[in-house]
């Protein structure tokens, strides 16, 4: 077993634990907390693949600017006791039998068939370097690069028009 | 350049609708501002079908936009489409909430998203279109700040929005992960013949995702609470010219990619088409409010469009735009009815006909159009996506099983017929008529009727 | 003139359109408007059938446009020119343009008069569309238009709600029998990829379609299409119901045209229904059936307008039988005469409810022989043509269908003493309800009797015209025993479906000795029966009650009911089911939801996640877990 292997098992062992962590504990903190840990290991696997800038990227976005922003907004509004709602055990235990005989239902179609999976490249690639990225986003996948702008322009504008009381509209356009 | 201008079109004319929002707040500027960005719209995409019919198919950006005769010509049938439910609706749409600029505005970019599906050669331009699509309806349907419903609306929508998107990744990441490319050429050259597991589970992915965005059975759940509670200005818009730009992406991603594996996927699209026609038609029958009931019916005609999916041929794909047409108008003609009512209850209909001729008769023929009666578009629309379905094979089954739910869609569109014309209302409707609306409204019904007598002229 | 055909159906359409818009304005006017309009194409149909009836004639299809063109589709706009639709051209203008004139006066005073003439038209329209269709589409497109004015025209006086549940039930019943109509459209389209009917008739007598299972099946469709707007069982329960309309519209269509659309159809479409000899004997069976049900249910009627219906199914039921032995000018002439002599008796009947106040029960009327002397000679004559009295129209047509019925196969004789009994039936009841209504002494009150008048000329104009047509249509079908090749049309209607007649054994074949005993059998059945009903009705006691089988013929054989209880309550009930359970829990859980987040306005965000996104999600899950496990059975 390599080195590489170990690290990813963990590594996965890692991410999925954190991550039906943060779906079962019922303490908003630390569902964050953990959503952050998530994200660590997510880095990692990045990291592995030799993607550096998206490992970076991905810490700097997600864990540090959107998970902080999550935490202001749960000690904000004070949420942070259990106030989960309280589902009905018929509810949850559904949600479990059925979430699990999906999983049970893919994993049987790709036993079934019998597929390895096979890698599409053997070599390590390098995409994930900043410099390779950036070449590829302004050149192979400019498109929808610069397209996405129109995507991000309309949640922009979502933000805007909902978050905001109807008087103050126009100073809020003025102002962004 | 000619073929993509559309989406370039769209996105500027979105932004300036924001900065005629920014300079003007008079509703009236705004409305004018609106009509005429999407008067230039259709004139774009016009002017992209002219290079196109002469240039022939044209590909962009690395084989990811893919702009042929049927695309460019879909293009400018379903912006011509949005001009006329703009014209019809501005100013309804300006009475919603107080961001009038914005709402037109996200409108032109979800614009962007319907020339991305019907172009995208490209699964990663079909994410994005989907997503473009999407996000600014999410906003839109909670655009009636101060409705609890619209609210509701807003946030279901983009919980199960999430959702799916969330399958709709999980589907292309497995299909990229047995291909190794993301181009629709490519994926079709890989997928001959027998096909393994891994891409089968992502197309039945791809299927449940783009179930969910135009509202087939089982992924309908979302369909009637988000229609209802989105503001009745806004309804119409994600019900048609949204609902057929994803039905359009649909058949170019199944037919183009996947229609070697035909035999794969067609069970599955068949007993989406039954369950979405029965559970669409058996609600829909129950309904109380017509608006309920218009969303119901919604779910019921993308089944008949769902036909289109499942029957791998030219015809098919001729009819799902003729579909998507006739549809749009039709549901825009009776939603144009329905917002000027006060009680959106069959009752609320009572003696329309006697007090309001005119209104009640251009209800009255899209009506009939949505329920499918001959002369009328719904007429061929239904007949060209079965007999596409027909020439695919003999799945009679489903098709007499269709005829059978058309059958009984009868009964709750003529309910509003009847109540109508047959009923008597205890209490006058007051309607204020605006005589230039009027004239839209007439002008539609006719091209409902027109289409029905020259459907050549989409088709050809 | 032949190439301007397309003037036929548009007058209707324009006279549609000027009274429908001008309803308002134009008063009066617009039933002289639409009369017109049907009077032009009367004409015009006129100068075509010259044309069609000169030697050698054959068939033309007058292309107007390319309608669609899509993949293997290619459907034009074509009207087909020949005998049997030029034959329809007149029956459906001609007593369409009677009974316009006849609605003037009948209508007069109505607030929907202008509406009421914009729909006739719109029904002419859509029947002349019917009838010149070259090939399914057209036809079904004009099929579903007079469904759709039928419905109009049911439901046209929809203040009382029984009317309009009429109108709804009429159209139901119609949109069952278009279900058939369209599946036959697939499978015909789906085997031989065109659906044009002169390149169909090529087709299926070289054998193209030649597997008989499959012919049949798609005879079936058709004749389902057929059985839901000729009103034969089970589909026939809207056709009484459907008098709720104005007494012309019941007359024009459902007693003179619309109905024997299905007939049309088939005979339209003898190449299918030529090779499938079990379709051909079912129809003979639910021909049979229909005629002899409804005949029984119409002895014990006693509403005027209801005894008319029930007779009109039990008709439509004879000219089924005539289809089922491929007997199809026999069956076309039946329409012929049919058409004359009920256009009679239900316009007849429309001038006796007029006379009576809007009174339809013959309970209450009797004696009115001698205040309404038109209407009561011309309503005889209608009754006796209908009874099969030669030399009066329904004599020969009726004993067409006998003959036919009587060399058919080996059953032939069982079928034809079956249909005598219907015959004798026929001839009991229109004379029950003639001596009832016309003879003895009035019953109805002495505040009706002062009212009692003879209706206005516009009214009793058609009425001569008609009982001339159906005292005298009978000779256009002279029976070869009388006169050698004397049946006119059925020397016309020969070239239509020649290549069908080869395969039927002829007429011929009887001994003249033997039709000259049908035919005495024949009237002396009709003879028997109008003494029966002479024997019991001549004092006709109004307060006796119907016992036993009596009361259960009253009672239509309770089909309605069966109906009710077999399909209405079952859906019904499923749909309730569906409604609890999807719908209230499932979906309007969420509307529930938002009565309750008015209430709690605080919990608003709570209320919400907790609710219905969750359950949403989750059926949403177990839909796709299904989807792949159908799947992964279905791949192995």
């Amino acid at each position: 077993m390599s080195l590489d292997l170990i690290i990813f098992i963990v590594l996965s062992a890692l991410t999925l634990a954190s991550a039906i962590g943060v779906v079962i504990t019922r303490n908003p903190i630390t569902s964050v907390l953990l959503l952050i840990l998530t994200f660590f290991c997510i880095s990692g696997h990045y990291l592995l693949m030799n993607a550096q800038f998206l490992a970076i990227v991905n810490i700097i976005v997600y864990a540090g600017a959107i998970m902080v922003l999550f935490l202001f907004v749960i000690m904000l509004m004070n949420l942070n006791k259990d106030t989960e709602p309280q589902k009905s055990t018929m509810v949850q235990f559904a949600g479990v039998i059925s979430g699990g005989c999906l999983l049970l239902v893919i994993l049987m179609a790709f036993q079934s068939s019998g597929i390895e999976l096979t890698q599409t490249s053997t070599t390590v690639s390098n995409i994930g370097l900043i410099k390779v990225l950036g070449k590829k986003l302004f050149t192979d996948f400019v498109f929808p690069f610069e397209i996405s702008s129109v995507l991000f322009l309309s949640a922009m504008i979502g933000t805007v028009v909902l978050g905001k009381k109807d008087d103050d509209i126009a100073t809020a356009i003025q102002d962004s | 350049m000619g073929g993509m201008l559309g989406i370039v079109a769209a996105a500027i004319l979105g932004v300036v609708m924001m900065f005629v929002g920014l300079i003007s707040q008079k509703s009236s500027v705004i409305r004018i501002a609106g009509v005429a960005c999407f008067l230039i719209l259709v004139g774009v995409t016009a002017f992209d079908f002219s290079a196109i019919h002469e240039q022939g198919t044209q590909l962009y950006f690395n084989n990811m936009l893919s702009v042929g005769i049927k695309a460019s010509w879909f293009n400018v049938l379903i912006s011509a489409c949005a001009f006329i439910y703009i014209l019809i609706f501005n100013n309804h749409i300006t009475k919603v909430g107080k961001n009038d600029a914005e709402y037109f505005a996200l409108m032109l970019f979800i614009m962007v998203g319907v020339f991305m599906l019907s172009t995208y050669n490209h699964l990663l331009i079909l994410f994005i279109g989907i997503e473009i699509l999407s996000i600014p309806q999410y906003i839109l349907a909670g655009s009636d700040k101060e409705n609890i419903k619209s609210n509701e609306a807003s946030l279901k929508y983009f919980l199960m929005g999430a959702f799916s998107t969330g399958i709709l990744l999980m589907g292309i990441t497995l299909i990229y992960g047995s291909v190794g490319s993301f181009e629709i050429g490519n994926i079709a050259t890989a997928f001959q013949g027998e096909v393994t597991a891994l891409p089968m589970i992502g197309v039945i992915l791809l299927i449940i995702a783009f179930g969910f965005k135009v509202s087939a059975a089982p992924m309908h759940w979302w369909t009637a609470d988000v229609y209802d509670g989105t503001p009745t200005a806004i309804t119409p818009f994600m019900a048609t010219i949204v609902k057929v730009a994803a039905f359009i992406g649909f058949i170019n991603l199944f037919h183009g990619a996947f229609g070697n594996i035909h035999y794969s996927w067609k069970l599955t699209i068949a007993i989406l088409i039954c369950v979405t026609l029965f559970i669409g038609n058996i609600t829909a029958v129950f309904q109380q409010s017509v608006k309920r009931m218009l969303a119901y019916s919604s779910i019921a005609q993308a089944g008949f469009m769902l036909f289109a999916v499942f029957a791998l041929n030219d015809t098919a794909e001729k009819s799902i735009i003729y579909y998507g047409v006739s549809y749009t108008l039709a549901s825009i003609g009776v939603f144009a009815v329905l917002i000027k009512l006060k009680d959106y209850t069959y009752e609320g209909f009572n003696g329309l006909g006697k007090s309001h001729p005119l209104y009640a008769i251009t209800a009255t023929v899209c009506l009939l159009s949505l329920a499918g009666i001959p002369v009328t578009s719904g007429f061929f629309a239904k007949y060209f996506v079965l007999t596409a379905a027909m020439e695919q094979g003999l799945w009679l089954g489903i098709i007499v099983f269709a005829v059978l739910m058309a059958a009984i869609s009868i009964y709750y569109y003529f309910r509003v017929i009847r109540a109508m014309y047959f009923t008597s209302s205890t209490e006058e409707i007051t309607i204020e008529s605006n005589p230039m609306e009027q004239i839209l409204l007439v002008i539609n019904a006719v091209l409902v009727v027109l289409l029905g007598l020259f459907p050549q002229f989409i088709l050809g | 003139m032949i190439q301007n055909i397309w003037l036929v159906p548009l007058f209707p359409l324009i006279g549609f359109l000027i009274a429908g818009l001008g309803r308002k304005q134009l008063g009066n006017a617009a039933g002289w408007i639409a009369s017109a309009a049907v009077l032009a194409s009367f004409i015009v149909s006129v100068m075509i059938f010259f044309e069609v009836s000169a030697e050698g004639f054959k068939s033309i299809d007058v292309h107007l446009y390319d309608f669609i063109k899509v993949g293997k589709l290619d459907i034009a706009f074509e009207f087909r020119v020949d005998q049997l639709s030029s034959l329809f051209l007149l029956i459906i203008t001609g007593i369409g343009f009677l009974i316009h004139i006849y609605s003037i006066g009948y209508m007069k005073g109505d607030v929907g008069f202008g509406k009421y003439f914009a729909f006739l038209n719109l029904f002419i329209f859509s029947m002349l569309l019917l009838v010149l269709g070259s090939n399914f589409i057209i036809m079904f497109i004009g099929w579903e238009g007079v469904g759709l004015c039928s419905y109009l025209l049911i439901g046209f006086w929809y203040h009382k709600k029984e009317y309009s549940v009429a109108a709804r039930k009429a159209f139901v019943m119609n949109r069952i029998g278009d279900l058939g109509f369209l599946i036959g459209m697939f499978l015909i389209f789906a085997k031989v990829g065109t659906l044009d009917f002169q390149t169909l008739e090529t087709l299926s007598f070289k054998g193209v379609i030649a597997e008989p299972g499959y012919l049949t099946a798609i005879a079936f469709c058709f004749f389902v299409g057929a059985m839901g707007k000729s009103a034969q069982i089970p589909l026939f329960t809207w056709l009484p119901d459907a008098m709720a309309g104005p007494t012309p519209v019941s007359a024009l269509i459902h007693a003179a045209t619309m109905v024997t659309a299905g007939i049309y159809m088939i005979t339209r479409a003898h190449f299918i229904f030529s090779f499938s000899e079990t379709a051909q004997t079912f129809i003979l069976i639910i021909g049979l059936t229909t005629a002899l049900v409804s005949a029984t249910i119409a002895i014990r009627q006693n509403d005027i307008k209801k005894v008319l219906a029930y007779s009109t199914v039990s008709q439509l039921g004879f000219m089924f039988m005539a289809l089922g032995v491929g007997a199809y000018t026999t069956a076309v002439f039946h329409v012929l005469t049919h058409a004359f002599f009920k256009a009679l008796l239900f316009l007849g009947s429309g001038s006796v409810i007029h006379a009576m106040s809007n009174e339809q029960d013959i309970r209450l009327m009797g004696g009115l022989k001698s205040k309404m002397p038109i209407t009561h000679s011309t309503f005889l004559i209608g009754c006796l043509a209908i009874a099969g009295i030669p030399p009066l129209s329904g004599f020969f047509s009726k004993d067409e269908i006998m003959m036919n019925l009587f060399i058919h196969g080996t059953y032939g004789k069982v079928f034809w003493v079956l249909g005598m009994i219907a015959a004798l039936l026929t001839a009991y009841y229109m004379f029950r309800l003639y001596f009832i209504t016309f003879l003895g002494e009035f019953r109805g009150g002495d505040k009706l009797k002062s009212h009692l008048h003879e209706s206005p000329a516009l009214m009793t104009m058609p009425l001569i015209v008609l009982a001339i047509l159906a005292a005298a249509g009978g000779f256009l079908g002279i029976p070869e025993v009388f006169a050698h090749d004397a049946h006119w049309l059925h020397n016309f209607l020969t070239p239509v479906i020649e290549k069908s007649l080869a395969l039927e054994p002829t007429i011929h074949h009887l001994s003249h000795s033997a039709e000259y005993i049908m035919m005495a059998v024949a009237v002396s059945v009709a003879i028997i029966g109008i003494l029966l009903a002479w024997g019991s009705y001549k004092k006709f006691d109004a307060k006796k009650e119907n016992k036993g089988i009596e009361k259960f013929f009253e009672d239509k054989w309770h089909w309605d009911e069966a109906y009710e209880n077999a399909f209405q309550k079952p859906f019904m009930k499923m749909s309730a089911f569906a409604e609890k359970n999807i719908e209230r829990k499932g979906i309007d859980g969420g509307v529930n939801g938002i009565g309750k987040l008015v209430e709690f306005a605080s919990d608003k965000l709570r209320l919400l996640q907790n609710g219905s996104v969750g359950v949403y999600l989750f059926l949403m899950v177990l839909g796709m877990i299904l989807l792949f496990i159908i799947q992964l059975l279905s791949n192995g």
